[in-house]
C-alpha cells in the first residue's frame, strides 16, 4: 500500500501557502515534514484526510493504494489520524474508544480484538477505565491503537510527542513507529523537532520555496 | 466543508420559520407606527409626558442598581472560594421568572405581608404604600433584585472564559505586585476589560426594564402606569385608532431608547478618554468590599427564598390574621381550581416544549450545515430581536398574523413563543457549538465513522450540556412569554402567565399565588433537569 501525492498544494485567497509538490510514501515507511508555525503542515494533512477547512484551498491528486481519494467522504479514505492531544472521547471508556472504529463483526471478535490491543499497548484490564484517570502516555498508545484498530491504509501523525516529556517521548516514538512498520502502513509524520523523525526515514522542510529535503 | 445544498436547506428553514416572520412583523409595526392621526392621539394623551418619565426611571434606576451589586457582588467574590458557588445563586436566580418573582415580592412587602408581620407588628397591618407606589419603587427593587444575577452571569461567563481567565488572574497578580491593592485592581485592570463585553446584556436589561409590561402590571404604579403599560392598553383596545395609538406609543418608546442608547454610545468614548488619566494615577490601597459582597449575596438569597415562600404559604393560606406570623388554617382550594382548570398550564407546557425542540434541532441543523462565517449575521438579528421592546415586535406580529389570520390561532401563538425562543437558544449555543474541538470529528472520520454515527456517538454526549442548557433556556423563555401571547391569543387561547396577570389585578390571592408558584417551579424544574441530565460523568479530565 502506497501514499501518493501528486502536485499537491495549499492555497488561501490568492496566497499559495505549500507550493506544488509530489511523494510518494510506501508501505511501512515514515516521511516527516517539518517547518516553521503558519507554513501549511497541518492544512496539508487536512488535506489528505478530505477535511481541508475553507477558506483554505487544495489542489493536486491524493492516491492511497492506486484509489484517487478525491472524490471520497473523510470517512471513507481509510486515513486515521493521530494528534498532539490524544483526543480519546471522554464519554466512553478506554474499551469503548477502542471498539469506535472497529469494523461491524461478531461481538465476541470485536471484544477479543479490543483486548489483545490493549494486551499490546501494555493496558491489560483498562477496558473499563475512564480515559482521564490513565497517564498521558497511556493515553496516547490508546489513541495509536483505536487508530490501528480501525484498519487504516496510512496514517497521519500531526505532532503527536509534543506535548510529551523526554523519556516517554522516546519510548512512545518507537513503539508508535515499530507498530507501523509492522503493519506496513504508510505514514507522513509532522513535527517541530528533528528527533522526532524515525530512523532511515526522509525528511522534508517546507518553506516559502516549496518542499524541499533537509 | 459545507457543501451547498444542505447548506441552502439550513438557511432557507431559519429564514422561513424565524427570519421572515420577524421581519415582516418589524415591517407590520413600522407601517403601523407611522400613521399621523395615531400620534396626534398619543401626543395629547394627557399622561404621556409622567408615564415616558415614570418609564424611563424605573428602567434606568432599576438598572443602575442590579448594575451596582453585581458588580459589587462580583468584585468581593471574584478568585474567592465563594466564587464557584455565586454560579449556583445566578443559575437560581435567572431560572425564577420576572413575572412570578413580581407578584411574590408584591405579597411580601404589602402591608400584610411577611414583612409587615415581622417588621412593623402592631394590631393593624402598617400603612404602608407598597406595590404599584406612585414612583415606582416597588417595581425598581423588583427590576433590580431580579436582574442582578443576570449581570453577575454575564460578568461570570466573561471572567471564566476559557482564554480569557488566565490572562486575567496573571494580570491581577502583575497589578498587586505593582503595589495596588484588590480594589484598585478591579477599578484599573478588570473593569475597563470586561465592561466592553458586557454592553449588550446592559443594553438588554435597560430596554426590558423600561418596557416591560407584566411586571408592571402586577406591582408597576397606576396613575399614571408606565408608558409600556399605557401602549399595552391600547394595543388590546377593540377600536381601530386606539390600537393604532398604540403602535405609535410603542414607536416613541423603541425610537426614546435607540436616541439614549445612541447618545450613550457616542459619548462613551471621550468620557472613556478621560478614565485613562485615572488608570494611570498610580498604585492605590483601595480594597474590594468583601463584606458588602457577603452581606449583599446573603440578604439576595433570602430575599429570593423569602418571595417563594410568600408563594408558597399564599396559596394556602386559610385564615390568617394579621400579625400573626403563620395562618391559622390551610386550604388548598387554589391548587384543586388550577388543577380543575389545568389548561392554561398545559398549553403552556406544551408550547415551551414544542417551540424549544424545533429551536434546538433549527440551530443545530444550522450549525452543522451553515459556514461559521454566516453565524455573526443571524447573532446580530437575534441580538436585535431581544433588544428590541416587546411591545414593538409584538404589535408588528399582530398585525401581520390578523392579515394572514394567524390571530387566535394555535399555529400563530406558536409563532408568536418561538420567536424569542429561537433568538435565545441560537445566542446560548453559539458558543460552546462552534467551539467544539474539530479534532474529535478528524479522529472519527480515521475510524471510518460517517457524519450521522459521528453526532449520534461522539458530538451529541459530548454536548450534552449545552444542548440541554440551551433546550432549558428556550423552555424557560417561552414559559414566561405574556405580551406576544395575549396579543396574538386574543382571547381563544390562555396560558399561565396570561391567566396570572389577570388574577393579579384581581382579590384571589391565593389562586395569584398558586399560578406564580407554578409559573416559577416549571422553568426551575427545567434547570434542575438539566443539572441532572448534563453533568458529563467525564467531568473531572476537564477539572
Amino acid at each position: 500500500m502506497e501514499l501518493i501525492l501528486e502536485q499537491v498544494s495549499i492555497s488561501l485567497g490568492n496566497a499559495v501557502l505549500v507550493q506544488p509538490f509530489s511523494l510518494a510514501i510506501g508501505a511501512g515507511e515514515t516521511e516527516t515534514l517539518m517547518g516553521p508555525s503558519g507554513s501549511g503542515k497541518s492544512s496539508l494533512l487536512a488535506f489528505i484526510a478530505g477535511d481541508l477547512p475553507p477558506p483554505l484551498r487544495g489542489q493536486g491528486r491524493v492516491r492511497l493504494g492506486g484509489r484517487d481519494l478525491g472524490p471520497l467522504l473523510p470517512e471513507t479514505r481509510r486515513i486515521g489520524r493521530l494528534f498532539q492531544d490524544d483526543m480519546l472521547f471522554p464519554h466512553l471508556t478506554v474499551g469503548e474508544n477502542l471498539l469506535f472504529g472497529m469494523a461491524r463483526r461478531a461481538r465476541a471478535e470485536r471484544l477479543s480484538r479490543m483486548r489483545e490491543a490493549l494486551a499490546a499497548a501494555g493496558l491489560e484490564g483498562f477496558e473499563a477505565r475512564a480515559p482521564h484517570t490513565l497517564s498521558g502516555g497511556q493515553r496516547n498508545r490508546v489513541a495509536l491503537f483505536r487508530a490501528l484498530l480501525a484498519g487504516p491504509e496510512a496514517i497521519l501523525l500531526d505532532e503527536p510527542f509534543a506535548s510529551l516529556d523526554m523519556d516517554l517521548r522516546n519510548s512512545m516514538r518507537s513503539f508508535v513507529f515499530t507498530h507501523l512498520k509492522e503493519r506496513r502502513i504508510p505514514s507522513l509524520l509532522v513535527t517541530h523537532d528533528l528527533a522526532d523523525a524515525p530512523a532511515g526515514g526522509r525528511v522534508l522542510t517546507i518553506d516559502s520555496g516549496g518542499l524541499v529535503a533537509a | 466543508m459545507k457543501s451547498s445544498f444542505p447548506q441552502a436547506v439550513g438557511i432557507g428553514l431559519v429564514a422561513l420559520l424565524w427570519v421572515l416572520p420577524l421581519a415582516a412583523s418589524l415591517m407590520a409595526f413600522t407601517v403601523a407606527a407611522f400613521d399621523l392621526p395615531a400620534w396626534s392621539g398619543l401626543l395629547h394623551h394627557p399622561q404621556l409626558p409622567k408615564a415616558l418619565l415614570l418609564s424611563l426611571w424605573t428602567g434606568t434606576a432599576g438598572l443602575a442598581l442590579a448594575f451596582a451589586a453585581a458588580m459589587l457582588i462580583t468584585m468581593g467574590i471574584y478568585g474567592g472560594a465563594r466564587w464557584q458557588k455565586l454560579q449556583v445563586f445566578t443559575a437560581a436566580g435567572l431560572s425564577i421568572p420576572h413575572l412570578a418573582f413580581a407578584i411574590g415580592f408584591g405579597f411580601l412587602i404589602m402591608p400584610s405581608g411577611f414583612l409587615g408581620r415581622l417588621l412593623a407588628g402592631g394590631s393593624e397591618p402598617p400603612q404602608w404604600v407598597t406595590a404599584q407606589d406612585p414612583l415606582g419603587f416597588a417595581l425598581i427593587a423588583c427590576l433590580a433584585l431580579k436582574e442582578t444575577p443576570f449581570l453577575i452571569a454575564m460578568a461570570w461567563s466573561v471572567l471564566a472564559q476559557g482564554d480569557v481567565a488566565p490572562a486575567l488572574r496573571g494580570q491581577w497578580r502583575s497589578a498587586r505586585s505593582l503595589g495596588h491593592g484588590a480594589g484598585s485592581v478591579w477599578l484599573r485592570v478588570l473593569l475597563p476589560q470586561i465592561l466592553p463585553r458586557l454592553q449588550w446584556p446592559i443594553l438588554l436589561v435597560w430596554v426590558y426594564g423600561t418596557t416591560v409590561v407584566d411586571m408592571a402590571l402586577a406591582i408597576g404604579p397606576t396613575q399614571p402606569p408606565t408608558l409600556a403599560v399605557i401602549v399595552w392598553t391600547d394595543l388590546n383596545h377593540a377600536a381601530v385608532d386606539i390600537n393604532g395609538r398604540g403602535s405609535a406609543g410603542a414607536m416613541l418608546l423603541t425610537l426614546m431608547l435607540a436616541a439614549i442608547a445612541a447618545l450613550i454610545f457616542f459619548g462613551l468614548p471621550p468620557a472613556a478618554k478621560k478614565m485613562r488619566d485615572f488608570m494611570t494615577a498610580g498604585p492605590s490601597r483601595l480594597r474590594v468590599p468583601k463584606t458588602w459582597a457577603v452581606f449583599l449575596t446573603v440578604a439576595m438569597i433570602v430575599i429570593y427564598g423569602l418571595v417563594l415562600v410568600t408563594l408558597a404559604a399564599m396559596s394556602i393560606a386559610g385564615q390568617w390574621p394579621y400579625p400573626q406570623f403563620l395562618p391559622d388554617t390551610f386550604r388548598f382550594a387554589a391548587w384543586q381550581n388550577l388543577y380543575s382548570n389545568s389548561g392554561p398550564a398545559v398549553l403552556s407546557l406544551a408550547l415551551a416544549l414544542a417551540c424549544s425542540a424545533l429551536a434546538l434541532g433549527l440551530t443545530v441543523l444550522w450549525f452543522e450545515v451553515v459556514a461559521a462565517r454566516l453565524d455573526r449575521a443571524l447573532t446580530i438579528a437575534s441580538v436585535a430581536s431581544l433588544a428590541l421592546p416587546a411591545l414593538a415586535v409584538a404589535s408588528g406580529q399582530y398585525r401581520l398574523f390578523l392579515d394572514l389570520n394567524l390571530t387566535g390561532t394555535l399555529s400563530g401563538l406558536f409563532l408568536a413563543h418561538f420567536t424569542p425562543v429561537f433568538a435565545y437558544v441560537f445566542i446560548v449555543l453559539k458558543g460552546p457549538y462552534r467551539a467544539f474541538d474539530p479534532r474529535f470529528r478528524a479522529v472519527a472520520h480515521g475510524l471510518n465513522a460517517g457524519a450521522l454515527r459521528f453526532w449520534l456517538g461522539v458530538k451529541a454526549p459530548l454536548m450534552k450540556a449545552a444542548l440541554a442548557t440551551a433546550a432549558a433556556v428556550g423552555f424557560s423563555v417561552s414559559m414566561v412569554q405574556f405580551v406576544p401571547a395575549q396579543l396574538i391569543a386574543a382571547g381563544r387561547f390562555s396560558t399561565l402567565p396570561m391567566e396570572a396577570v389577570t388574577l393579579a389585578s384581581g382579590g384571589a390571592r391565593a389562586l395569584t399565588a398558586a399560578y406564580a408558584l407554578t409559573l416559577a417551579v416549571l422553568p426551575a424544574l427545567a434547570f434542575l433537569l438539566v443539572q441532572m441530565l448534563g453533568r458529563p460523568r467525564w467531568s473531572q479530565a476537564w477539572s
